[in-house]
């Protein structure tokens, strides 16, 4: 700053006047300030290590549960895998060709000639005809690649309870049946011809 | 020290320059790494360490009107070797020992008889799966790759994993299942060998019911293989394919197709078709082709028969065409079911068209009923030369003939109506298509003709694909919006006119459905050869519905050659078992009042 320019300007002159005596004081000791530092020190390291340990605690958590997600996966591939065989087993008996010829094998034949009885005056509608047992559902006419090979297993086996159907079962309700019933049928009632 | 001291400033500007330029190379190549190119890096550092591995998009189900599961995607698998390791590795296994029974030896197990052991499983011998192996060594001594089997199913997966065959390994080879075999084999068709759609719904619906692959890649531990956490990149999401709903109902798919292959074999035809469609709706409830393909080994069957002919298929119609011409005629105010005309066994129409009747016949004084009744072609034609041919040819245009229904099955036939009245239709053919001839249809066209007759002259679109279920929820919808074709007056007096067809006619008591009023009509139909002529087969044909007071369902029935019984009587007995089985099925209410009579003579 040269003194021409600090002549022509009235106002910092006052300044000029007085700042020599406050130059070169020494600073205030501050003893007291040591303290805190190490608390905060012991605070931030202490944190440091805090985050480190979580992290590493957090990490060693994670790669366990990797390890048991890994385990459950490899569980949840076998179940799915036995879930597919089973429900490719019942899919397969499920198929109308199966059931087609496992009713067949247990006496049931298709009936054409439905005939019905009018609730209103008890009227029969058709021609009641005995079911002919037909070739038809147990015959190859409807392939299915699927169950080709899969035992059928004919009709009851030795030892299992005989089903409802039967003859023994199906003689009781048909004489039971009319007693009661105010239906003028002519004929009395069809007569399936398995029996 | 003196020249340094000299220019302190300049020193320290130099080296703070340096500085900066230097720290800003560092932190531009960080930015540049870290930010702008960190995910490119990040996958190619991925890529360096891990493996792309695909996630399959399951391909969607295809499922009926009941959700019964038609067609599913299951996982199979391919059995592959590797011919190099076979030839080389030794292999060893834990067996007790024979000297102390609590310890266990390794015993090297030789190949001839690891092979007998993975053919066993695989159902080859052990010598083909040595084959295998010697052939591939042969092309390329150090190939890693040859399949044993491929497709194999999960249990036969599993039992070849348990052998423990180290140079054996398993690829997982996403399939496609059929449960029900041939049931609805010719709708929903079938995927060929290499996974792709090969005809039927499976190739016209693909866009439904594709799924798409995705692909992702992960870090693994070392050892096990175990995935580490936060490392898996997605890199393309998989999609699951839609699920594709069908009005097709598969119990009645499989009667019907057991019904009608039964008459086709019964009878010696070539081919047969059975529709049955729901008249107030439009909807195919059943679409029989026998014999049909199992889409689980289409193979087997001949190709021709791996389709829907029911679709692609036109034929010349023959008689059940009848009714449209007989409800046209009506519709246009120019007859009703007692106009009267009289019926020779030949007639020669001015414009030199010769038109005869099947059987020679003395004159008959027959009202329209009766030329139905009676399916004379002399009748019909002078019933229908009341028409113009453009008039008439709009008409079967306003039915859906000459183009393909709202279906839009793959390869499906539009039939073709002979070309343009006015330009393309001789003096004959003007005349064969009042009866049926000169002009062909798709079978599910005709039960669609009849339809309209039986829902009050409204006809609505053809339905077979209910709608497409995608992976994200959305829905789409066939269109439900009918038409009236013809008056609702013309429809009923044409459905009262069947009916009499269907008491009175030669087949009454073939086709006879006690407790139902039903409307149906035959055909006996020539055949073309392709040259202008006919075949000496016939295709014969009944085509009807029920209850003809409140129209419930069409069934339409066409049989192909029938050599053993070549008249309609071979096919009316599969339209009376169809027709018995859906009013069973559905519960329908029998039929009240019976129908009302009708004169067919004068």
């Amino acid at each position: 700053m040269s003194a021409v320019q600090a002549q022509s300007l009235p106002a910092p002159r006052r300044i000029d006047h007085e700042r020599p005596q406050r130059r070169l004081r020494p600073a205030p000791e501050r003893a007291a300030r040591a303290k805190p530092r190490l608390a905060y020190a012991v605070i931030a390291l202490g944190g440091v290590a805090v985050i480190i340990v979580a992290q590493l605690l957090l990490s060693i958590a994670v790669t366990q549960g990797a390890y048991e997600i890994d385990a459950l996966q490899m569980q949840q591939t076998t179940l799915t895998r036995d879930e597919q065989k089973l429900s490719e087993d019942l899919d397969r008996v499920e198929s109308p060709q199966f059931l087609a010829t496992k009713a067949e094998g247990l006496g049931m034949v298709p009936n054409s000639d439905p005939v019905y009885l009018r609730l209103s005056d008890g009227a029969v509608l058709g021609q009641p005809t005995a079911a002919e047992g037909g070739a038809g559902a147990s015959a190859p006419l409807v392939p299915n690649a699927l169950i080709d090979g899969v035992p059928l297993g004919d009709g009851p086996k030795a030892g299992e309870t005989p089903l409802e159907g039967s003859p023994g079962h199906s003689g009781d309700a048909a004489t039971k049946a009319p007693a009661g019933a105010p239906a003028p049928v002519d004929g009395g009632l069809p007569t399936p011809a398995t029996h | 020290m003196n020249r340094t001291s000299r220019h302190p400033m300049r020193r320290i500007l130099l080296s703070a320059a340096v500085l900066v330029a230097l720290v800003g190379v560092f932190v531009v190549r960080l930015v540049d790494i870290q930010i702008v190119r960190a995910a490119e890096l990040n996958e190619q550092a991925q890529e360096a360490r891990s493996q792309p591995v695909t996630v399959y998009g399951a391909r969607g189900d295809i499922v009926d009107a009941n959700g019964k599961v038609l067609a599913d995607s299951v996982m199979r698998y391919d059995i592959v070797l590797s011919p190099k390791q076979a030839s080389k590795a030794v292999v060893e296994r834990e067996v007790p020992d024979p000297a102390d029974p609590e310890k266990t030896t390794d015993v090297v197990v030789p190949l001839p008889e690891l092979a007998a052991e993975l053919g066993a499983v695989v159902g080859l011998t052990g010598d083909q799966v040595q084959g295998i192996i010697t052939a591939e060594l042969a092309e390329d001594p150090n190939s890693d790759y040859a399949y044993v089997a491929k497709l194999v199913d999960t249990e036969t997966y599993e039992r070849v994993k348990e052998l423990g065959i180290p140079w054996v390994y398993a690829d997982e080879h996403p399939s496609r299942r059929y449960p029900n075999g041939a049931v609805a084999g010719n709708l929903i068709g079938f995927m060929d060998s290499d996974g792709n759609p090969g005809a039927g719904l499976e190739l016209g619906e693909d866009e439904c019911l594709a799924g798409e692959n995705g692909e992702v890649s992960y870090l693994h531990s070392l050892q096990d293989w175990v995935k580490i956490p936060g490392t898996e990149i997605v890199h393309k999401q998989a999609h699951d394919g839609g699920t594709l709903n069908l009005t097709i109902d598969t119990d009645l798919q499989w009667e019907v197709q057991r019904i009608a292959e039964a008459q086709r074999q019964a009878t010696g035809a070539d081919w047969a078709t059975v529709t049955v469609m729901e008249a107030k709706t439009g909807r195919l409830l059943a679409v029989a082709d026998v014999p049909t393909v199992d889409p689980n080994n289409p193979s087997a069957i001949d190709e021709d028969d791996r389709g829907s002919r029911s679709f692609t298929a036109p034929f010349e119609p023959g008689s059940t065409f009848k009714a449209l011409t007989a409800a046209s005629v009506i519709n246009a105010g120019l007859a009703d079911p007692f106009s009267k005309i009289v019926a020779p066994y030949r007639i020669i129409f001015p414009n030199g068209a010769n038109v005869n009747d099947s059987a020679r016949h003395d004159d008959q004084q027959l009202t329209l009923t009766g030329v139905l009744i009676e399916s004379s072609n002399t009748g019909m034609s002078q019933f229908g030369e009341l028409m113009s041919d453009r008039a008439r040819y709009d008409d079967m245009l306003k039915f859906g003939l000459g183009s393909e229904t709202e279906v839009g099955f793959p390869a499906e036939a539009s039939g073709d109506l002979h070309g343009d009245p006015d330009d393309d239709w001789d003096n004959q053919t003007k005349y064969a298509t009042m009866f049926g001839q000169g002009l062909t249809t798709t079978a599910v066209q005709i039960a669609s003709v009849y339809q309209t007759i039986a829902n009050g002259g409204v006809r609505m679109p053809v339905t077979l694909v209910d709608g497409c279920e995608n992976d994200d929820g959305t829905e789409t919808t066939p269109p439900t919006q009918g038409e009236q074709v013809i008056s609702a007056e013309a429809a009923a007096e044409t459905s009262q006119m069947l009916e009499r067809v269907y008491q009175d006619a030669w087949l009454s008591d073939k086709w006879n459905i006690p407790g139902y009023r039903v409307a149906a009509k035959t055909g006996t139909a020539q055949v073309p050869d392709g040259d202008g002529g006919y075949l000496k087969g016939y295709l014969v044909s009944v085509s009807g519905f029920a209850p003809a007071d409140d129209p419930q369902f069409v069934v339409s029935v066409s049989i192909m050659n029938p050599v053993k019984m070549n008249s309609s009587a071979a096919s009316a007995p599969v339209f009376q078992e169809v027709m018995s089985q859906v009013l069973k099925k559905y519960r329908t209410v029998p039929s009240g009042a019976p129908a009302p009579e009708l004169p067919a003579t004068w």
